[in-house]
């Protein structure tokens, strides 16, 4: 068994390695034990040791620091974060650092580890506070400009869009961005079907992006117990409503298209050509599950931290950077108890779709989730990388 | 903020005195006889800083940023608004919640800087304290009434496992490792500064936990109003296992955490089953109690060389020789279960009924309203209404009312 650490030999090797990491350094906590760094080190009389995992996440953001273009400056304000808070809500208890001197120790309190072995769940959870605390006390983000405004004169075909949020949201961007604006008289109405499992994965997203802090089976838990499916993701209940104001015919359901931006394109006769709006971002970010994770763990410590405008300021704040840091992942799958519920709601809504005879552009079977081997949850470690640069991302961008 | 009486106090350090667990050790009852009597107490110097009896639970969720079911966004800024009171007060200020017993050390060092300059602050801790063999049932009894699932054994293994693993064992020695608890929060103190109050053993006269507790916050001099309706009163073993069964059944939506505290921990389990009399107590399972005793003893003997301020006796911490009889809730006799669930339903019925009555009336009032809105509105709104619901089940009337909304713009977008 690890003896338990204390005394000045202690002490004096977690105030270097805590030097070492906020000056830049990556090196393991056994390499820095096994070498015998930091004996002569003048201990502060005040300094209380961080945990195993503050410093874990400190060395992680080190390693990545320079590739992220953060600079030493920089960095040291972002480890001081790391260090002198705690991770938000409940977790693993702040654990000492294993130490091999065999002095005696403290007999009570969490036990020791070595920080290389901290779980990354707990490593989420103290960079994502972190990364709450970067968001709350640096500049907000400028609101982002997402609807092109329709001009009383324009050519563009009136239109509108409905259905999947992110594909939706994609989709205006593209048209508005080559000026074509959303609205108009009789529109002609596209309402864009996903598979049903990836459209409630979208609108997760949505939720999350609007400051929710709801996990992805808490979601889908709470919308199987009740009779109606999410508004944008009931494509029959979106459908009829607009047939009532423009006609069964100006109704077309677009079903999974691989470039849906060209299809609708084709469909409204308009021309995606140069961007005239370069500046437009969609509403709804494509964010990859592990960075809709993050947006909803920040979500959750914003809730106790922040209020009204500045809550608001940093939720679009996170979601930006988040989209800025992100790389592209399948959405999550549905999990297995939910499975039969989505199939039977898909296939009903295939059934009205096909009943109510709109002009259909794809496949209306595809709705239909296949449940294709992918995960069920994010996972911690794709977390961890998300969380740990847009940290970097935001320590670069306050500082330039 | 409402700290109106200012009292003349003498030259000498304010004194702030946090209280900071641990949990079922009659902290629900000390911080209602504060809140209650929080006037009397700023008469004598004394502040309570509290607007509302959540207040200080509300702080320790901002300083430890905890979620807390939804309570959490009602947090926002708590900890430093309460600390600003605490620094404004000229005399002694008493902080108390059970929950800050988790606090880390990074936490607690941000508290302590907040009460004030520690050259004109002189801050005290107090936790209260209870033998294992006692606290140990109470939280995973406590567990039980904030919805978790988890059987007793599954719950006892957990605590018992030295890797402390996961989030219900960190937060189980977080609240209950009395010396970690101390050295976290008190580690900078002087002894003579930490004060432990010992919760006596069963028997004890009723009254001598809260004389220790007037004696550990200096409250000898006030008179007090101490009758309260607050307290977290606690259940047999079939009460237990019928809540963790109803948990079973009502999480996962069904029922949100705001109904589960009305209606799950606060009607039923304070209110009802926490009534029954005559119900096998819980209790700890031989080997997990030798394990607790053990335990006990390796406390005792650090406490005792710490040199703390014991307000009691730290032999209370010793578990009792003699063993109740061990009543395993995960194999319950189930007639008493059942006999605690049809007291339940005949609970849940009294309060349908209650708010059925609530519904009628509230209709009553409704409808008078929507009589009188209507008498004073004209001939032509009437007869708009009246075509909007034909158009509800007529197709034509239907059409026409599309083609008035578009005329008027109404067009959804």
């Amino acid at each position: 068994m690890t003896a338990r650490p204390e005394g000045p030999d202690y002490a004096q090797a977690v105030w270097s390695w805590t030097e070492h990491l906020r000056s830049g350094g990556s090196t393991p906590w056994s390499d820095w034990v096994a070498a015998g760094s930091g004996a002569d080190a003048p201990v502060p009389p005040t300094w209380s040791p961080p945990g195993a995992a503050q410093l874990e996440v400190v060395r992680r953001l080190a390693g990545l620091a320079p590739a992220r273009r953060v600079g030493p400056a920089a960095f040291e304000a972002l480890a001081d974060v790391v260090v002198t808070r705690s991770g938000p809500g409940r977790g693993l208890a702040q654990q000492p650092l294993s130490f091999p001197s065999g002095a005696p120790g403290r007999r009570f309190g969490a036990p020791p580890t070595d920080p290389s072995a901290v779980p990354p769940a707990e490593l989420v959870r103290v960079a994502v506070g972190t990364l709450t605390q970067l968001l709350l006390e640096g500049p907000g983000a400028p609101p982002e400009r997402t609807e092109l405004r329709r001009r009383p004169l324009t050519r563009s075909p009136a239109f509108a869009l409905a259905g999947a949020p992110v594909t939706t949201s994609a989709v205006r961007r593209a048209l508005g961005a080559a000026g074509h604006a959303e609205g108009g008289r009789h529109p002609r109405v596209v309402v864009l079907a996903e598979p049903l499992d990836q459209t409630l994965a979208q609108v997760w997203s949505a939720r999350v992006q609007r400051g929710a802090p709801v996990r992805w089976g808490g979601f889908v838990e709470r919308w199987s117990r009740r009779r109606d499916l999410p508004p944008s993701a009931d494509f029959v209940r979106l459908a009829r409503r607009w047939r009532r104001e423009v006609g069964r015919e100006q109704v077309h359901v677009v079903v999974t298209p691989a470039d849906p931006a060209r299809v609708v394109a084709d469909l409204l006769g308009v021309a995606l050509g140069r961007e005239r709006h370069p500046g437009l971002r969609p509403r709804w970010k494509d964010l990859s599950p592990a960075a809709v994770d993050v947006a909803r763990r920040v979500n959750a410590v914003l809730n106790v931290r922040a209020a009204g405008p500045r809550r608001a300021d940093a939720v679009r704040a996170c979601a930006t950077l988040l989209a800025a840091v992100d790389t592209p992942a399948p959405p999550l799958a549905l999990p297995e108890r939910f499975r039969d519920w989505a199939t039977t709601r898909a296939t009903r809504l295939t059934d009205d779709l096909r009943a109510d005879g709109y002009p259909v552009h794809g496949d209306l079977v595809r709705v239909v989730p296949r449940f294709e081997s992918l995960p069920t949850a994010p996972r911690h470690d794709d977390v961890l990388r998300v969380v740990v640069d847009a940290c970097l991302r935001r320590a670069a961008s306050t500082s330039s | 903020m409402s700290d109106p009486v200012r009292p003349e106090v003498p030259a000498r350090p304010r004194r702030v005195l946090v209280h900071v667990g641990t949990p079922k050790t009659g902290t629900s009852y000390v911080q209602d006889v504060l809140f209650l009597n929080r006037e009397t107490l700023a008469e004598q110097g004394i502040l309570y800083p509290a607007d509302r009896f959540d207040e200080h639970f509300l702080a320790a969720l901002d300083l430890m940023e905890l979620h807390w079911g939804g309570l959490e966004t009602q947090a926002v800024g708590a900890w430093d608004r309460l600390a600003e009171r605490v620094r404004e007060w000229p005399g002694t200020v008493i902080v108390s919640h059970e929950i800050l017993a988790n606090a880390t050390r990074q936490q607690v060092r941000r508290a302590l800087d907040s009460f004030g300059d520690p050259a004109t602050t002189e801050v005290h801790v107090v936790l209260s304290a209870r033998d294992l063999v006692r606290q140990v049932p109470a939280e995973w009894q406590e567990n039980v009434k904030h919805r978790r699932t988890f059987d007793y054994r599954t719950f006892l293994d957990k605590i018992t496992d030295p890797a402390r693993d996961g989030e219900l064992a960190s937060w189980f020695w977080g609240v209950q490792e009395v010396p970690d608890i101390l050295d976290r929060w008190a580690g900078s103190l002087p002894p003579e500064r930490v004060h432990l109050v010992t919760v006596p053993k069963p028997g004890a006269p009723r009254d001598l936990l809260w004389q220790r507790f007037v004696a550990a916050l200096g409250l000898e001099d006030v008179e007090l109003e101490l009758e309260t309706d607050r307290a977290n009163p606690s259940m047999g073993v079939p009460e237990t296992t019928l809540v963790r069964r109803i948990n079973q059944r009502v999480n996962n939506g069904v029922l949100a955490n705001e109904d589960y505290r009305q209606l799950v921990r606060e009607l039923l389990a304070h209110r009802t089953l926490s009534r029954r009399s005559g119900s096998p107590r819980l209790a700890l399972p031989p080997d997990v109690r030798s394990w607790a005793v053990e335990l006990s003893e390796s406390w005792i003997e650090e406490l005792t060389a710490k040199g703390y301020d014991v307000v009691g006796a730290l032999d209370e911490l010793r578990p009792d020789a003699v063993a109740p009889e061990f009543c395993d809730p995960d194999a319950p006799d189930e007639s008493r279960v059942a006999d605690a669930a049809v007291e339940s339903v005949v609970t849940l019925l009294d309060e349908a009924v209650r708010l059925r009555h609530v519904e009628q009336r509230l209709n009553r009032d409704l409808a008078s309203a929507l009589a009188e809105l209507d008498r004073s509105r004209g001939l032509w709104f009437r007869v708009k209404r009246r075509l909007v619901n034909i158009a509800d089940d007529n197709r034509a009337a239907a059409m026409g009312l599309a083609v008035y909304r578009r005329a008027r713009g109404k067009v959804p977008g």
